[in-house]
């Protein structure tokens, strides 16, 4: 098995990478966790000095959780929406159509990313200046729904190519429409991978923070955006610590669900590996 | 699923077309692909163009438009603007030296070995990439933070408190590290899984200790997924915004905050756009690579 | 019940360069299995599937009962298909599978179950319906695919190397089965393989295909016994073909002679090894003597280092080494392709 570690010793290298990252990456955030349901946690104190739900009440009581949750939301869902439908027809057509610059039109999704990410949002925003999208709804979804185009398109164009095509066949062959062989065959066989995409746009869109804050502030408040400006100006650590608990539960989705695509090797090669 | 989320495109010829009925209709490919392709031409390639073209031919005092380089002249020259380009180099400099320092090790850990420990390992290196960098900027206050964890642990001790790394550059250097770990550990991997085990057996007979196999075997294999990982980590360090505008210092501060201000609260668009042309200069040659790898990866 | 006609088929590939079927006229008749044999690249697949839609001609017509079919979408058609990777769709059980294609003929529910169960019970599965198909073996799973085609009484069975994933026992297991109901359903069936035996075993006539061409078409006897070209008799069992030339009536390569009587020129000898008799002479050297119980393989080399194969009754008879003369005791002359003569015992 091992080259370089010997299997007989005790495999003190894991241990330590154990033990170091744990406290690295999971402490801070067992840290957070505490403070969300820490009633009273007054320096010095190891542990909070009451525990409790009470913060969650009044945190969960305030007008802008309430509208930053359906802020965040309503942007997301409408993101993946049109991610969807933009992006999966474009993925089928890439994975099974024959056109001219095929290659080019699929390579051009790259574009964005051989720049700095909050350059690009800058370029842009200097355009939406123009257009008068600063501040708006709309503005925030353009600029996030070009976040997801690349992921939203690779994928599901791996998931279409790696269906069998004589199971399409096979669908023709016994009476089905192509656009029923699509809806029967194609999407079924392909579905668990697009979910996973789908999945990870709709997390990575609830989570952008960069757009939202430079295209939408002060009229668009996500709950990013809210939890920046607890953390600048909030004297009530546990306001931010419950929003971080509440900000994580779509992340918590994502590890159940989309841990298998995250985890394969060509994911990684997908960003260049 | 799939084992291969972004799969060879390059494979799939054109008999494609006769199942779906589509045989010598191209033009139905173009038009399913035409919403998300002039996405990408209006809001990334004609911005980039745009940004380019509208810093250097500005209007004059008498309103034509002329080629000068007059915003570029004033960021070069003005030591607030220096001051901050130069914390983002050091920034990402840093960042990616201590990258490469952290995850290498890691990877070559989980790549010549199996169990359930490295199991564990591997799952606590990627499990950043489902924490988002507010919470993770707000856990690293209530730990690293003044009277934060660290703290009241040091202090039940009976030691000195730390001099804390927030609002200092160090308290970006170690935010955006800790952010960029699972990838960088995955390129890393993904890289290492290039190295036979026979490779290194082969070495190892012919007598080499464990350091000559690294030096002379692993990395020259690896170097360019070594070159991909860091290209990636600078992409994603020189204009960070959120970790450094929530960790960082309010001045120097990196490029990142320093546009957004530029832009939201100076009103002063053309220097913002300015200031993101120059990250894409100091980036461009990483960009280039970078995608260069992520492509080539999808031919082969 | 169904006429399966195809005239002057061409398919090209590329700009024309590529001719995968070209110019091939065939009839199937009512009821009659039809084995398309060569080797891969001869176009036999790319004829099966322009029969099954799949594909678009270049040039002829494809008529099945006298309907011209030829441009028809593969869901048109009354052709079944079964492919060689089965190609069950795996996101659905083997009910839903077989009842796919009654639905979208809007059957109702009770006859759409009636017709899958007598489907099952035909191809041996009753009561597999609620399988998945990852939990059927290789043989179940072609079995499910065969059942699928034949659920919609097609009037044509198009069998695309159905058994080529499966091990050498399952293959003769099933092509028995396969064949059995064929004949109790009298469905034509058009069926492409590369492996010889499985046409001879199956087929009513195997058509010989080579460069998107037919070579020949006959009854499995007759291929046998009567290859119309070297290249057929070549395919079909084994044969020796030993080039030479015909002077005076006397075929001659090396030490080996034989009176032919036809013209003078080059020729090409055909004999099968179990009419290639053996005696003590010194025509050629024994490289090998091979036994297989029932009978022996004698390899015997001229001193041009061609090889025949004779088989013998007795292989303990014979030694490596051992100087031999070659005594054909039936056997074919081909030139430009074609018989020039047979002797009586081979016809």
């Amino acid at each position: 098995m091992s080259t370089l570690v010997d299997k007989r010793r005790i495999d003190w290298a894991g241990i330590a990478f154990a033990v170091v990252l744990t406290l690295v990456i999971i402490f801070p955030l067992i840290v957070v966790g505490t403070w969300a349901f820490a009633n009273v946690w007054r320096y010095p104190a190891i542990i909070p000095q009451e525990f409790g739900l009470r913060y969650w009440g009044t945190t969960l009581s305030r007008q802008d959780v309430w509208t930053s949750i359906t802020m965040s939301l309503s942007l997301s869902l409408m993101v993946t929406l049109l991610s969807c439908i933009i992006c999966l027809p474009a993925a089928y057509a890439f994975a099974r159509m024959s056109f001219p610059a095929r290659n080019l039109l699929f390579f051009s999704f790259l574009a964005g990313q051989a720049f700095p990410k909050f350059g690009l949002l800058v370029a842009i925003a200097g355009i939406f200046l123009h257009l008068n999208l600063i501040g708006n709804f709309w503005g925030v979804v353009m600029i996030q729904l070009v976040g997801t185009l690349l992921y939203m398109i690779w994928i599901p164009v791996a998931a279409f190519q790696s269906v069998d095509r004589r199971m399409e066949e096979a669908a023709r062959d016994v009476g089905a429409s192509p656009f029923r062989v699509f809806w029967s065959i194609t999407l079924p066989q392909a579905g668990p991978t697009i979910a996973a995409a789908v999945l990870l746009s709709f997390v990575g869109t609830f989570y952008e923070t960069e757009g939202a804050w430079l295209i939408g502030a002060p009229a668009i408040r996500t709950m990013p955006v809210l939890m920046i400006s607890f953390i600048n100006n909030q004297p009530v650590i546990q306001y931010g610590a419950v929003l971080s608990v509440l900000l994580w539960i779509p992340s918590f989705f994502a590890i159940l669900f989309a841990r298998r695509v995250v985890n394969s090797s060509s994911f990684a090669r997908g960003f260049g590996g | 699923m799939t084992d291969t989320p972004a799969g060879n495109i390059a494979q799939a010829t054109s008999p494609a077309g006769d199942i779906v009925g589509t045989r010598n209709r191209w033009y139905l490919g173009l038009l399913l692909v035409a919403a998300p392709v002039l996405l990408v031409c209006w809001l990334i390639i004609y911005p980039i163009i745009a940004a380019v073209v509208q810093t250097v031919w500005v209007p004059d005092a008498d309103g034509v438009n002329r080629l000068s380089l007059e915003s570029y002249r004033f960021f070069f020259s003005d030591g607030y603007s220096l001051a901050n380009l130069w914390i983002t180099l050091w920034t990402t400099l840093v960042c990616a030296i201590l990258l490469l320092l952290i995850c290498l090790p890691i990877a070559l850990y989980l790549r010549f070995s199996e169990g359930r420990l490295p199991a564990y390992v591997q799952a606590l290196a990627i499990f950043p990439m489902f924490v988002p960098s507010i919470i993770l900027s707000y856990a690293f206050i209530r730990v690293l933070g003044p009277n934060g964890m660290l703290d009241i642990l040091l202090n039940a001790a009976h030691l000195p408190k730390i001099r804390s790394p927030y609002l200092t550059p160090w308290g970006p250097v170690i935010g955006l590290v800790w952010d960029h770990i699972p990838l960088t550990v995955l390129i890393l991997l993904s890289g290492l899984g290039n190295v036979s085990n026979q490779s290194i057996e082969a070495a190892r007979d012919v007598g080499a200790g464990r350091l000559i196999v690294l030096w002379h075997i692993i990395l020259p294999r690896i170097g360019n997924s070594v070159l991909v990982a860091a290209s990636f980590a600078v992409l994603g360090i020189f204009s960070a915004f959120t970790i450094p505008y929530v960790l960082g210092p309010a001045a120097p501060e990196m490029m990142g905050p320093f546009m957004q201000r530029t832009f939201r609260e100076l009103y002063d668009p053309t220097s913002a756009i300015t200031q993101a042309v120059i990250s894409f200069g100091f980036c461009i040659v990483f960009g280039l690579f970078y995608v260069y790898s992520v492509a080539r990866n999808q031919r082969t | 019940m169904a006429v399966l006609e195809i005239q002057n088929v061409t398919k090209t590939f590329g700009s024309g360069s590529v001719r995968a079927v070209d110019d091939f006229s065939l009839t199937v008749g009512d009821g009659e299995l039809v084995c398309l044999l060569g080797p891969s690249g001869s176009g036999k697949s790319t004829l099966l599937r322009m029969v099954g839609g799949f594909e678009t001609p270049t040039g002829g017509s494809i008529r099945i009962d006298g309907d011209d079919v030829t441009k028809a979408p593969p869901e048109k058609r009354p052709t079944g298909m079964v492919f060689q990777s089965h190609a069950l769709w795996t996101h659905m059980n083997v009910f839903k599978n077989l009842a796919f294609g009654l639905k979208l003929r809007r059957l109702p529910p009770e006859e759409i179950k009636r017709r899958v169960e007598a489907i099952l019970e035909l191809v041996g599965l009753p009561g597999y319906g609620t399988r998945l198909t990852h939990q059927l073996s290789g043989g179940q799973q072609q079995r499910v695919a065969l059942a699928r085609s034949l659920v919609l009484e097609p009037k044509i069975l198009l069998l695309d190397e159905p058994f080529a994933s499966l091990d050498q026992h399952l293959r003769e297991r099933l092509r028995e089965e396969v064949r059995d109901i064929q004949q109790r359903l009298k469905i034509t069936t058009l069926f492409v393989t590369h492996g010889q035996d499985e046409a001879l075993a199956m087929a009513d006539r195997i058509v010989v295909m080579r460069d998107g061409k037919m070579e020949q078409v006959a009854a499995p006897d007759t291929l046998y016994r009567e290859p119309q070209t070297p290249f057929v008799a070549g395919f079909i069992g084994t044969m020796n073909l030993a080039e030479g030339v015909v002077s005076d009536g006397t075929f001659t390569r090396g030490p080996f002679t034989m009176p032919v009587p036809v013209g003078d020129g080059a020729a090409i000898l055909a004999v099968r090894p179990e009419a290639l008799g053996l005696a003590p002479g010194g025509m050629g050297d024994i490289h090998r003597v091979t036994d297989f119980g029932t009978h022996g393989i004698v390899d015997v080399d001229l001193p041009d280092g061609f090889r025949f194969k004779a088989m013998v009754p007795e292989a303990r008879e014979w030694k490596a080494g051992q100087k031999v003369d070659l005594k054909p005791r039936a056997f074919s002359a081909y030139r430009d392709n074609a018989v020039i003569y047979r002797s009586q015992a081979a016809s």
